[in-house]
This record gives C-alpha cells, structure tokens and sequence, in this order.
C-alpha cells in the first residue's frame, strides 16, 4: 500500500469557478410565479376566457349586431330562436265588414236544440294578420260563440279560447288575437243570444307568415314600400335567441343589458375597493386608538340597510319617475360596501408592519409611505385582488336583483336583471325570456367566482414552496 | 293481518274524507265553494264603493229592482212602479222580508238613503243620489237630512221628488248604495253595523253566517226571501281570499273553487289542462287620459292629436293585452250603452282616426312649432303587470315612431290616484266602470265639475251637453246630445281610448244560471243550481 504523498500541487489553490450552484429554476418574480400558478388551473383560466368574452360580447357586439334593443315588432312577440323565417307580402288590412243577413228576425222563442252549423269556412286565405271565417246559417240559432284551440279539441268543454260571438245576423267572424303561423282549431257554437246549445262545428287552418309592404319598410327590410310585391316572398329579421314579450330582440337587449350589469359590477367593486384599501390601510398603519375609532365606524357601516339607503338616494338625488336608478346603486354599492375590504386590509397591515423587514427598513431610515408604498401594499395585493374578484359577482347580483324588484334601470333600458323580472312572468308559456338571462348571469357570476378562487390559490404565497 | 285492514281501512276513511272536502260543488247539498280577491272591504250598503263588497252585498241585500240575467229590468223589492218627470213612486211586495222575519217597508228605504246623503256618513257614493231633491245640498250640509226628497207614504208605497227630470232613475236604484237599511236593527249596532256577520241584517236571496275576517266567509239561503222557491243554491262559502291569479287557478285545479278569473298568462295553463275557458266583457272602458292643466305639454291640441293618429287601437288589442275579450277602443263611451232604439254606438259612430303615421307626424310638426321640442312625457300607470306593459308598449310607440320620449311612473294603486288628484302627470292610464245603466255614467266624467275628471279637462261646449243630458228625459236629444259630445271628445282628443275590458274566467261545468253583468253584482250566483 501506498502512502498520500502531498505534493506542492495540492497546495495550489482551485481555479476561482463563476458558478458554485445551478439554480435549477429561472428566477420569477411574484406576479410571474401567480401567473404561471394560474395558468395550471384549467377552472380559472376558463373563468377568464369566458370573462374576456363577456367583454367583448359587451364591447364589440353591438357593433356586429346593430339591431336597436328598444324596437318593438308586436308581429313577432315572444318568438323562441328560431332560423330567419320567410313571409309573404300581403296588402294592408282593410276592415271587413263579413257577411249579414237583411232583414234578419230573431227566433220567436228559444229552441230547445239546434243542429250543429254548416258550412263553416275560411273566406279567404288565412294569414297571420287575419283570419276570417264564415258559415250558414243554423236554423233556431240567435247568436254564435267562436272558439280557437291550439290543438285537437277533445269534447265541447275542451274548445280552447272564446275569441268572441256574433248576433244572429251575423255569419262571419274575423280573428286577428295574436296569429301565429301553426295549426288552429276553430270551433263554432250557435247560442240562443245568450247561452250556448252544446253542439260544435270544427275548422282546422294553419295562417302563413305575412307582413305589410309598410311593416316590411319600418322594419327595414326594404327602403321603399315599392321594391315589394304582392304576393312575394320575403325573409323576415332573424333572431338568434328570439324576441321578447313586445317583440324586441333579446340578443340586442342582451348586450345592452350586459352593460348596465357589467359597468355595475366593474365600477363599483373597484371603487369601494380602494375606498376600503384606503380606510383599512390607514388603520391598520396607524394602530392603536385611531384603529379602534376607525374600525368601530366601519362597524356602524355595516349595519346600515343597503335596500334603505338606496331608496334614500333616489329620493335625494331627484331620480324622478321612469328614470334610471343606475347612478344611486352604484353610490350606495359604495358606500356601504368597502367595510369587507377595509377590515381585511387591515388584518393584513396589521400583521405585515410586525414583520422582521419591515422594522429592518425602518431601522435603515425608511419613512411611513416609502414602508407603505414598497413593502405593505404590495404585500395585501393578493388579497385585494381576491376580494376584487369575489365583490363584482355580489355587485352584478345586487343589480341584478334591484332591478328584479324595479328599483334599477328604467324601461326600456334592459339589464339582466330586469329582463329575469319579465321573463318570470312567462316562465311557463315562453321560457327564452327567462333562461337566456338567467344563464347570463349564472355564467358571470360563476366565471368572476371561479377565476377569485384560481387568484386566491394562485397569489398566495404560502403555497410557493409547493412545485 | 288484523293491523292491516285497520289501517288500510283509516287510508281508504282519509282518502273519502278528502274527496268531500275537495269538491268546489256539490250536488246533493247544493253548496258552492269560490274564493274572492279580498276581503270585503266595506258591507255597509251606504257606505260600499268596491267590486267586492258589491259582489257579497249583491248577494245579501235586494233593492228596489234588479237586473235579470240578460240585463233587463226586473221588480226587487218593489213590486211595480210609476215614472213621471218630478216624483218616482215604488210599490212595495208585500212578502219582502229581513233575515228576522219583519217586513221589509218603504221606511226602510228612506232610512238608507238619508244616511247615504248624510255628511256625517261621508260616503263617497253620495253623488250618486243627485236626482233626488235637496240631495246635493244635504250632502252639503246646506239642509237636515229630513228634507231629502224620500217619503214614505205608507209602509209599502215610497215616494221619490226628484231633482230634475231623470229618465235613468229606476235603473239608478239597483246600485247596492239604494239597497234598504232598517233603523232600529242599525241604531242598535252603532258603530259596529256591517262589521260583522251578525251586525247586518239581510234582505237579499243569502244570509251571512260566518264571517272570519280576512280568511273566509259562508253565505246561506235566506229563508226569509220572498222568491226563495226560485233559489236552488242552499250555500256560498268563501273559503280563500287571494288576489293571487295563479294560487287561484291552482285551487280551482285542485277542485276547491269553483269559480277564477284568468289573466294574460295563467289562460295558458288553464288551457293546456283542457278547462273549459268563458269569456265575459266587463263594460268597462280603458284610456289614456291626458293632463290639460295649463303649461303641461299634453294641454297643446296637435301633440294629443299626432299620439291618436299613431296609436292604433287594433295592436293593443290583439298583440299587446292578447287576450280574448278585449274590444278595441274606439270611444269613451263602450259598445253596450243603449241609444234611443238601438245601442249608442250604432246610432252615432265613434269618428275613428285610425293609424296614420304621415298624419301624425304632421300633427307633431305643428306642436314643435307651437311649443317648441316635445320634452320628454310622464305616463303614470298602476304597477299590475299588464299596465306596465301597456306603458312600455306606449314608450316604444311614441319614441320609435315619433321620437317622443315617454318616462313610464308605476305606482301603486293608491299613489297613483293621489298623483293623478294632485296633476302631477303629463299621461295617465286609467279606467271607467259604468255606475248605473245610463250614458251619463261615462258622459260626465270629463264634465268641468266632475272630480274624476283628473286632467281637469274644461270645455263649457262640453259641459253644456252633459246638462242637456241630465236634464232632459227625451232620448232622442239626450242620444244627441252625447252624440256630440263625442265628436268633441275625438276632435279635442281628450282622451286617447285603448279598450274596452273583456275577461276570461272558468267555471265549474256543473254550476248552470250564473249571471255575468256589467253592473250589479258580477258574478253573480243568486239563480245558479248545481246540475248532476
């Protein structure tokens, strides 16, 4: 075995390395590293697809779909989305005067029974403007009930809607009781002038889709009444997600819609927000008596009714009747709603000026807002953000739900609340008019929320350490 | 096995149990369920101003005469009577008694309309009693009640003096303010007349037995009416009072109420469950009512002019309120009055401007060049459903058409009757229900005096006809007369008339003889019988 022998050489000392350590990671700075947490969190970055889109849904929309959200067509009321329709052109409506008999007697006693009425007809092609029927005369008869089905009828009690009676003089009937081009049952009754003798006579007629040379020019179809014909066919507006109950687009209200929810949601969260940063910032800086004053003052805040005091501005500010409620909400949004924000800054400020940098800094000189600008804002950051987030889905809901209640947008301003609180009506028979803004508001809200729990996870700096 | 049959047998008790309480009608009993909107707010016949207190006191009470099913004339309590152009005079039957068993007499009927004229009792009907001499000036407080032109010349003959001459008086006399209240029965009560079923005493076809303020009330044959042979139904009960449309057809699905009305949506529902729907229209007249006060712009001729030629009544009707019933507005005056051999409405015409956009905007021309750029309009409605949709219909009508902005003010009933008194409103939408069966019931309600005139309307043309009218017992001039207020009212356009009012209900099929009316009592149940 050999012994080390130490030579000079091993007493030279190592060549002077650039690199002792290989970091392994680049270097990030907070923001990065957030961004990157996000970015792993498929929920939250949908969350902000689907919000960037609401954006631009607001912004950009109106621009590709120009049609005017106030402009009401009562020939197209509470269409569901449909494909664009084809009309025909028809002449204007004329009155008709139907058909009555001269010198015409009334039955000289009433009959016990009579025979069902012959004869029952359209007089002429059946259009969604008019209907109109004719049929002979029922021998004993005074007087005739007109009925209208939206399906087969199954006995005499199961006619569908009374649309109206003639005197027995009169053997024509003429229905214009908002026509749709579908299938109806048209059922008639003779009566004795009063009461109905229960036999029926039964017409199934399906009106086309027609509009006006006129209507086709004040919905913009055409430029003059002239360029159409008679007889034409045209195609009619289309509407992707239907029309309301006065025949207005609802994508149109829609996006309008979405503005006064969004401008709402936005503005007012961020600026009780910084209200709140401010407020907290302040006592919790500060400490000590100021804290407690300040922080006690928050608490009577609190307690006040948001409902109350919004009422109370309205009046104040001489919001009239029939005028928007938009600019009171968003006052009283924020001042009653930065208490939160404040009390959570303020926990953060609290803890962070106790914290070993903090008097380091002080200790090298720093003064109150150089430590309040460099070191304690930036540290709650994440949290205002987070509560950011989660305050514009409470906002857009709050306005959504004043104008549920009609303490929000005057008509015909739309907002999705709004629109909820008209669509309710008519739940059952024309649904769209509820779901579309519904889902509107369901996917906001969700897609706000979504995206403040990704943020939470993403800018909390304890979980740093975890990849 | 023992506990079995018990309680499948208690399960089967239940089940038959149930099947009795759920019936709206019944047969064998001949009772009937149904459900009013509210409680009864005033039972007190002087006193009464609302539908439903109308509808339970039509049922309780009897007046002099009353309306058969189909709108004629028929004797009540009195027997016969005899018009001439200063006195009404009424013979009483002699079988008409009070739930107590006494005669009903003539005191009776001058006891009651004494109150009603009264001051102290401040009903708001009084008016109603200005053909009757000295009436007025009692209400005034300018004469006793003694001197009210009512005399009892014997226990069944009843003298009326009238004011003027006033060809609509016995037709007067069936409004439920000129039903009888006898003295010593409503002395005895005091202040607690009316308040409860046992402080009224009841003349009519029914009795109230039970009355649970607020939750329900139960109406049975009185045995002591005269024409009790002809009345089949041996109860009414009203078992729920909700103005809820929707709980109300919900009941009436489950079988508890035999009677609803329905509205734009609940018909839908009501349909597509195969009910029997009925149509009925009520005589009453909707319109927009403009303010006339000077300086509101409505008060400017070619504005009220351009907005009739932009409205048309035919879209109202069948897109906007799309329910059956509904007759387009064409007139203050509805297609029921009567005329001199026929009804008004076809003896004198409603001049009609139809929609005419080109007019109308001509008409807009002239007001911009009379009062300068149309500020934007105040419409004031009431916050049911279908009038804020009718006011929105309006707004979009109005700006889309004429660029005139409308601002839609919703408020409660109330409120908007205290708004619509004070003026503040450029537009109101508001409706007439017929008092009494007479022209003159719509006919002065834009008279300068008449305080339901709340856009303060004041044309002494006008004026001058109403006092034709009410003063004259020809009909031929009183139909002319009203026919030219007509045309005034179309030429001014004083108003702006939307529709007359037609309703859609259901009724159990087994119930037979229910009388609809457009005055009196409505429904009215006194003749129905349950059929098996």
């Amino acid at each position: 075995m050999s012994l080390f022998e130490p030579t000079s050489a091993d007493f030279e000392p190592l060549p002077r390395q650039e690199k002792t350590e290989q970091i392994t990671r680049p270097s990030l700075s907070y923001w990065q590293d957030a961004w990157v947490r996000l970015k792993k969190n498929t929920r939250a970055i949908i969350s902000l697809g689907i919000i960037i889109l609401l954006a631009l849904f607001t912004l950009i929309g109106p621009l590709l779909w120009s049609v005017n959200p106030a402009l009401q067509n009562l020939n197209q009321v509470s269409q569901a989305p449909s494909w664009a329709k084809s009309a025909v052109i028809i002449a204007p409506y004329q009155d008709w005067d139907g058909i009555r008999l001269e010198g015409y007697t009334s039955p000289n006693q009433i009959a016990s029974a009579v025979p069902a009425p012959t004869g029952f007809a359209m007089a002429d092609t059946p259009t969604t403007q008019r209907v109109r029927l004719i049929w002979d005369q029922t021998p004993g008869a005074d007087g005739y009930n007109v009925y209208r089905n939206n399906r087969a009828p199954r006995d005499f009690n199961d006619l569908g809607l009374p649309l109206g009676s003639t005197y027995g003089n009169e053997l024509s009937y003429e229905d214009r009781l908002s026509l749709e081009p579908r299938a109806y049952y048209y059922s008639l009754v003779p009566t004795d002038g009063y009461d109905e003798y229960e036999v029926y006579s039964q017409l199934i007629l399906t009106p086309v889709l027609a509009i006006t040379p006129d209507e086709a020019v004040e919905r913009g179809l055409v430029t003059d009444p002239s360029e159409v014909n008679i007889g034409d066919d045209i195609t009619i507006e289309f509407h992707p997600f239907g029309t309301d109950y006065l025949g207005r687009d609802m994508l149109a209200r829609l996006m309008e819609g979405a503005r006064v929810s969004l401008f709402i949601g936005i503005v007012a969260p961020f600026l009780f927000v910084l209200v709140g940063i401010i407020y907290g910032g302040f006592a919790g800086y500060f400490g000590g008596q100021l804290d407690g004053l300040l922080m006690r003052f928050a608490e009577f805040v609190v307690a006040l009714p948001f409902l109350l005091f919004m009422i109370l501005f309205k009046i104040a500010f001489g919001i009239g009747p029939g005028e928007s409620g938009i600019m009171p909400m968003l006052l009283a949004l924020i001042l009653l709603s930065w208490p939160s924000t404040a009390r959570l800054v303020r926990g953060q400020v609290l803890q962070i000026r106790e914290e070993g940098y903090i008097e380091a800094a002080r200790l090298l000189g720093a003064k109150d807002h150089y430590l309040i600008l460099r070191h304690i804002i930036p540290n709650t950051m994440g949290v205002i953000l987070v509560t950011l987030t989660f305050a514009v889905p409470s906002a857009i809901f709050t306005e959504a739900f004043l104008s549920f209640i009609g303490m929000g947008v005057a008509p015909p301003t739309p907002s999705w609340g709004s629109m909820c609180n008209e669509g309710v009506k008519t739940m059952l028979s024309h649904p769209h008019e509820l779901i579309f803004p519904a889902v509107f508001i369901s996917i906001t809200v969700l897609a706000f929320n979504l995206l403040g729990d990704g943020l939470t996870e993403a800018l909390d700096s304890k979980m740093r350490s975890r990849d | 096995m023992r506990h079995i049959t018990v309680f499948l047998t208690c399960l089967l008790c239940q089940f038959a149990h149930a099947e009795v309480e759920a019936t709206s009608v019944d047969f064998h009993s001949q009772t009937l369920t149904i459900a009013l909107t509210q409680e009864p707010p005033q039972l007190n016949s002087a006193k009464a101003t609302d539908q439903v207190s109308g509808l339970v006191l039509g049922h309780l009470m009897q007046g002099l005469v009353r309306y058969d099913r189909r709108g004629n004339v028929i004797p009540g309590v009195a027997e016969r009577w005899e018009m001439t152009e200063t006195t009404a005079t009424f013979w009483l039957r002699k079988d008409a008694k009070w739930s107590d068993g006494k005669p009903v007499t003539a005191h009776d009927f001058v006891f009651a309309w004494q109150r009603v004229a009264d001051p102290k009792t401040a009903s708001q009907y009084a008016f109603i009693l200005s053909p009757i001499k000295n009436a007025a000036e009692i209400n005034e407080g300018k004469l006793p009640v003694t001197e009210l032109g009512v005399l009892a010349l014997d226990d069944r003959t009843l003298q009326v003096t009238l004011a003027r001459p006033t060809a609509y008086f016995v037709k007067l006399t069936v409004f439920n303010t000129f039903y009888p209240i006898r003295q010593d029965f409503f002395e005895s009560r005091g202040d607690q007349y009316a308040a409860d079923a046992k402080d009224l005493l009841y003349n009519g076809p029914f009795k109230m037995t039970e009355w649970t303020h607020s939750a329900s009330l139960k109406m049975i044959k009185n045995e002591h009416y005269w024409d009790r042979e002809n009345i089949s139904l041996n109860a009414i009960n009203v078992d729920y009072i909700t103005a809820d449309t929707r709980a109300r057809l919900n009941l009436y699905t489950d079988g508890k109420i035999a009677f609803t009305r329905l509205d734009g949506e609940t018909y839908k529902d009501a349909l597509s469950q195969r009910f029997r729907i009925r149509r009925f229209t009520t005589g009453s007249t909707f319109y927009l009512e403009y303010n006339h006060r000077p300086g509101k712009p409505t008060a400017n001729l070619n504005l009220r002019k351009a907005i009739q030629y932009i409205f048309d009544p035919d879209e109202m009707v069948n897109r906007v309120l799309a329910t059956p019933g509904n007759l387009r507005g064409e007139s203050l005056f509805p297609v029921w009055l009567n005329g001199v051999n026929d009804k008004f409405r076809r003896e004198y015409p409603a001049p009609q401007a139809g929609y005419n956009v080109k007019e109308a905007k001509r008409y807009l021309e002239l007001a911009v060049n009379e009062i300068g750029p149309i500020p934007p309009l105040v419409l004031l409605v009431s916050d049911s459903p279908t009038a804020t949709k009718q006011g929105e219909y309006m707004q979009g009508v109005l700006l889309n058409k004429l660029g005139i902005e409308l601002k839609i003010d919703v408020q409660t009933f109330k409120q908007r009757l205290a708004k619509m008194t004070s003026g503040e409103f450029d537009i109101v939408g508001a409706g007439w229900g017929p008092d009494f069966d007479d022209i003159l019931t719509f006919g002065d309600l834009l008279a300068s005096w008449n305080m339901n005139n709340r856009g303060r309307y004041n044309n002494p043309e006008y004026d001058r006809l109403v006092r034709l009218t009410m003063n004259s017992t020809d009909p031929k001039t009183r139909m002319d007369a009203m026919g030219k207020a007509q045309q005034i009212l179309f030429d001014d356009a004083v108003v702006l008339p939307q529709y007359e009012q037609g309703v859609i209900y259901l009724l159990h099929p087994k119930i037979k003889g229910v009388a609809r009316r457009v005055i009196g009592p409505d429904p009215d149940f006194t003749y129905a019988k349950i059929v098996p």
